[in-house]
């Protein structure tokens, strides 16, 4: 899976501390965030097209979460706050 | 009689009377009390209707099994699970932050539907996200009042309605819950088409 769009690259490359790109954001199921809610904050936040939007909030309702953004730390801290800040069960950790 | 969220000349429009107003409101109010208490404002005292529906909230219904009060730690949750230090850290970051986020929108949902015309409550564009937001973390609420933590929940509460009177709070509640689902529903709808 590819950084998320909001990422600048040209940012991430002068940051060496920042670089390790092993981190992960997951979004975990729950049972009251609305299957299209959820598809809609993917697209509103990360850019997503809707097709991939509706894979990864499949992946959250099926296998109980999805990595939905990969890049460093700080970078998957960023989305964590924004996914919470839009209601959904988000979390960050080190990827592996 | 409702109706949910349309395009209509650049907005998205729903058709709310005023209890219905009143008691989405109300409920904003409570998030917002319970979110920021630092920041609630003054506002009209509640009505009968939506005062006995919060006090019935205060305490988790319908599964008995529920644990006390944990609806804050749904709208705030942690952000890192496995590691207490990480995750502690990460709330004294952002905490505040998203307090702040949560609680400007459920103002903004509230002016909107307090500015309703003629019981139309228009959302234009770049109000649809805080509009979004707000009803959304007053159903994280009212779900984690009723004990919603998984999949297998929705199911058992079901189960527990069956079987329970008319007059049981949560019968009440998950009426609102699902009402809110439905309005909210409507307006995604209506922003992905």
């Amino acid at each position: 899976m590819s950084l998320a769009p909001t990422v600048d690259p040209t940012t991430v490359a002068d940051e060496a501390l920042a670089t390790d790109p092993g981190w992960v954001t997951l979004v975990w199921n729950d049972p009251v965030n609305l299957m299209s809610y959820v598809t809609y904050v993917f697209m509103t936040y990360f850019g997503y097209p809707r097709g991939k939007a509706e894979k990864l909030m499949m992946d959250v309702h099926v296998k109980g979460k999805a990595a939905v953004s990969h890049g460093s730390r700080e970078e998957m801290e960023v989305d964590t706050v924004a996914m919470q800040g839009y209601g959904l069960w988000a979390t960050f950790e080190k990827d592996g | 009689m409702a109706t949910g969220f349309r395009r209509s000349r650049g907005a998205w429009v729903a058709q709310l009377d005023r209890t219905e107003r009143a008691l989405i409101v109300g409920l904003m109010e409570q998030t917002r009390g319970l979110l920021a208490p630092h920041l609630v404002a003054d506002g009209p005292e509640p009505q009968d209707e939506f005062e006995a529906l919060v006090a019935s909230l205060r305490e988790p219904v319908g599964l008995a099994d529920a644990p006390r009060d944990p609806a804050l730690e749904r709208l705030l949750p942690t952000g890192h699970r496995g590691d207490p230090e990480t995750a502690a850290e990460f709330r004294r970051l952002t905490e505040e932050d998203l307090r702040t986020h949560k609680s400007a929108c459920l103002d903004t949902a509230m002016a909107l539907i307090r500015g309703a015309r003629g019981d139309k409550v228009r959302v234009a564009p770049e109000q649809s996200q805080a509009m979004l937001v707000a009803i959304n973390d007053v159903r994280l609420l009212l779900g984690e009042r009723l004990g919603l933590r998984n999949d297998d929940d929705a199911a058992l509460l079901d189960a527990y309605l069956a079987s329970a009177g008319d007059d049981d709070p949560a019968a009440y509640a998950v009426a609102v819950y699902d009402f809110l689902g439905w309005l909210q529903e409507s307006l995604v709808q209506a922003m992905l088409r």
